[in-house]
């Protein structure tokens, strides 16, 4: 046949892709299992389970920064996601929604740290600094800018129409809300619940700014260790990093392909 | 009215305390800082602190351009590759390996970027010892400075790991949306050859489709801090490294000049996001 | 009278979409109003129904003004070109959901949604889901879910353009049975003129923001401004033409 030279290609493609996409998560498991490894070996002399034994001590901080972790971004996600989705209901009705709509985007794209510096003296004003509590305001000041966006877009004619349908058929506000547009957006909000997760879970510069030191989250123990020179805790930390947001975005995707 | 929801209202009232004024009054502090009317050193205004950033040899426009060159080439060397992905693998994007593996790269976060940046590619790193191993060099020192180098080339690979699958997807997303498969058999039976249907026809309705989201990476890109902070060198350092430095030192005559990076790089996204936004569909809502 | 509104105006920026309207409409009765599309018509709708606010003039529902009052607290249900059911209910519970939001008891909701089912045929589709069935079904469920709740004045925006004529004329007959037998006071807007005539029991013409109203079907019919006796003399002069060909060829 004429295009096997062509399928030929198309398979090397997609395995030299395949191998790079895969290659982080790989090391990563290498690395956490490895030991002294050094220049010039290319892969680990010894390998041992021990780390994971033991890095759970109560002097590496990982656990506590696990269970930080876990709060901030919950936190961050289930009130940006509730917050924006009403906020932006009323945004898509408003007349300036368009100008509305494009400060949202300030937050947005922009770097949090730059914007984290100028809001840093208001937050030492309000005692917020060095607090849980700040970083998680601080947060979701970004996080709410993407949500804001995010459902923007799906307060189309038709979603506000049913919200309207219901309201002539004598539904109050709050039954509007619970027996059409929640269940309506289970998918969006589910969505959307997941990326500003995930933007809270990613983020580092913010919660140091805000955060001075004394809300250790995943990201920041990576940032120490890989500081320190010391890989092995490195690359366990960074494996616990990344395990939330990759059944998150497998299962994310899997829910986008059964209704997309 | 339905529009006046008081649960609507409450939330959007939320939206404006939380995010948009203090956004605002941050900005608004910085700007007066800038020009010496609040803050420590605040002796009434003054434009002395703006004069800095042009002067010769200054760190905040060498900065400027320095990130406006590393998200550029970032984003042009992401494009590129994601694009040949798109069209050399578009079924194994859509539902094949390439679908799943492509959101490992996409659960990076910025500081596990870095690590792993920085574990590959530096002296001692995986490449080198690759290099040593088919004897191309004998020590680490050897191996060229690809990371904390002045080129900022660590960062662009970096940005690079995590674009390429993000621009792939969207690529292949965009190849249904916009029916291109359609498009390009109408091309054939016109006359187009393959080159002739994928250049005319395939990339720019591609680049077409995703414009305003390239915008924004950019924009994204040229924010990053993360990355260039543990890969970037002393200078030129990328603008967020730049603003937080200023910021944090206790010499208190760099203040202003991290408010004064914090502005232009606020001015800088915002235009360029002006230019997404014109691009991006908008629904008008109906009355 | 039921429903009055009284010297509506409404401007969209620059626009003036609704210039001074007038109308009634008579207990169980229905005022059809003909007018193409972007005549101020779903304005006109959304500003009874209390979606959109109006600049001046009032909406008096028994004589009382409802221009304050929130939508759900109108008892007036608008109509949608297309049947916007709820998409995560059956057919079911489309229908009953404004007894449920007024929290009828089970079986109260149990026996009028059953009944109202069965007034419009959609017994067997109880069960369904809104993508499951044709488009002619999901209006019938539309109106179903409106008639159920008897509402004041019933607002219907075009509700058959998007069928096609076989089902848009069992349509227009169905709708007829189930305002008589609720006794509903409705105001159907359509751009057609057949259809204007057959489902009001007055008449009114919309162009550019301003209404026209006729007390009875004769009225409007013999007005030469607006169509019906030149549509009239086009299908009677059709009719003679075609006995005068079949006269022809006979011979």
């Amino acid at each position: 046949m004429s295009n096997r030279p062509a399928n030929l290609a198309r398979i090397v493609v997609v395995a030299t892709m395949g191998l790079l996409f895969a290659a982080p998560v790989a090391y990563l498991v290498l690395v956490s299992f490895a030991k002294h490894w050094t220049f010039p070996h290319l892969f680990p002399p010894q390998v041992s389970a021990e780390l994971w034994q033991t890095i759970w001590g109560r002097e590496q901080g990982l656990a506590s920064s696990v269970a930080a972790s876990i709060f901030l971004s919950v936190v961050v996600a289930v009130g940006s996601t509730l917050v924006g989705f009403v906020a932006a209901r009323y945004v898509s009705y408003h007349r300036w929604r368009r100008g509305l709509l494009f400060l949202s985007y300030i937050p947005f794209v922009m770097s949090p740290v730059v914007l984290g510096a100028c809001v840093h003296v208001i937050f030492l004003r309000l005692g917020l600094v060095g607090s849980t509590a700040g970083v998680i305001v601080a947060q979701m000041m970004f996080a709410l800018g993407f949500a804001v966006i995010f459902f923007a877009s799906f307060w189309n004619a038709e979603r506000k129409a049913l919200g309207e349908a219901a309201r002539m058929l004598g539904a109050t506000t709050l039954q509007t809300y619970r027996r059409v547009l929640l269940p309506i957006s289970r998918q969006p909000l589910l969505l959307c619940f997941l990326q500003t997760f995930l933007f809270s879970w990613f983020q580092y510069g913010l919660t140091v700014l805000i955060g001075g030191g004394t809300v250790k989250t995943l990201p920041v123990l990576v940032y120490l260790y890989t500081g320190e020179a010391n890989i092995y805790y490195a690359a366990a930390a960074s494996l616990l990093l990344m395990i939330p947001p990759l059944v998150l975005l497998w299962g994310n995707r899997a829910i986008t392909l059964r209704f997309g | 009215m339905l529009s006046r929801s008081n649960l609507d209202r409450a939330g959007f009232l939320l939206f404006l305390i939380l995010a948009i004024l203090p956004m605002a009054a941050s900005l608004a502090y910085a700007a007066g800082y800038s020009v010496g009317l609040v803050g420590l050193l605040s002796e009434g205004f003054t434009w002395q602190y703006w004069a800095r950033p042009f002067q010769e040899g200054n760190q905040i426009f060498a900065s400027f351009v320095f990130s406006l060159l590393v998200a550029g080439a970032a984003t042009a060397i992401t494009l590129a590759i994601a694009l040949l992905l798109v069209l050399a693998a578009r079924r194994s994007l859509d539902n094949g390996l390439l679908a799943h593996l492509s959101t490992i790269p996409l659960a990076l976060p910025g500081t596990v970027l870095a690590f792993l940046v920085l574990q590959w590619f530096s002296g001692s790193g995986i490449a080198a010892r690759i290099a040593y191993a088919l004897g191309l060099l004998q020590t680490p020192a050897q191996f060229p400075g690809i990371v904390h180098d002045q080129y900022g080339v660590g960062i662009i690979i970096a940005q690079v790991i995590v674009g390429v699958p993000f621009f792939a997807l969207l690529f292949a997303q965009l190849w249904h949306n916009q029916r291109i498969r359609q498009l390009m058999e109408l091309a054939q039976t016109i006359g187009a050859g393959r080159r002739q249907r994928v250049a005319w026809v395939a990339i720019p309705l591609l680049l077409h489709g995703a414009f305003p989201t390239v915008i924004l990476h950019l924009v994204a890109v040229i924010g990053v801090y993360e990355v260039p902070l543990l890969l970037g060198a002393q200078s030129p350092q990328m603008i967020s490294v730049l603003t937080m430095q200023k910021y944090g030192m206790f010499d208190l005559q760099q203040k202003p000049e991290a408010f004064i990076c914090a502005i232009l790089y606020t001015l800088l996204s915002l235009s360029l996001i002006a230019v997404a936004w014109r691009r991006m569909k908008h629904e008008q809502s109906p009355r | 009278m039921i429903l009055t509104v009284q010297d509506i105006c409404k401007r969209f920026g620059q626009q003036t979409v609704l210039q001074g309207v007038t109308l009634s409409v008579a207990e169980r009765r229905t005022l059809s109003i003909l007018g193409r599309s972007g005549c101020g018509k779903t304005t006109l709708l959304k500003i009874i129904a209390g979606l959109v606010k109006p600049d001046s003039g009032a909406v008096r529902l028994h004589g009382t003004e409802i221009g304050q009052q929130l939508p759900e607290a109108r008892n007036v249900v608008y109509l949608y070109q297309e049947p916007l059911l709820f998409p995560h209910l059956t057919v079911l519970e489309n229908v009953a959901f404004g007894l449920r939001v007024r929290r009828a008891s089970a079986s109260e909701i149990a026996s009028r949604t059953g009944r109202m089912l069965e007034h419009l045929g959609m017994e067997s589709h109880a069960k369904k889901f809104p993508h499951q069935l044709s488009g002619g079904q999901k209006q019938r469920v539309a109106f179903g879910r409106a008639i159920i709740i008897t509402p004041n004045v019933l607002l219907l925006d075009e509700p058959f353009s998007s069928l096609d004529p076989e089902t848009r004329a069992t349509m227009q007959q169905l709708f007829k049975q189930l305002a008589q037998e609720y006794g509903i006071a409705s105001l159907f807007v359509t751009h057609d003129l057949k259809e204007a005539i057959l489902m009001g029991d007055s008449i009114g013409y919309m162009a550019d923001g301003t209404l026209t109203t006729f007390a009875n079907r004769q009225e409007f019919i013999n007005h030469p401004d607006y169509g019906a006796t030149k549509e009239m003399e086009f299908w009677s002069s059709l009719r003679q033409q075609t006995t005068t060909e079949e006269y022809a060829a006979s011979v």
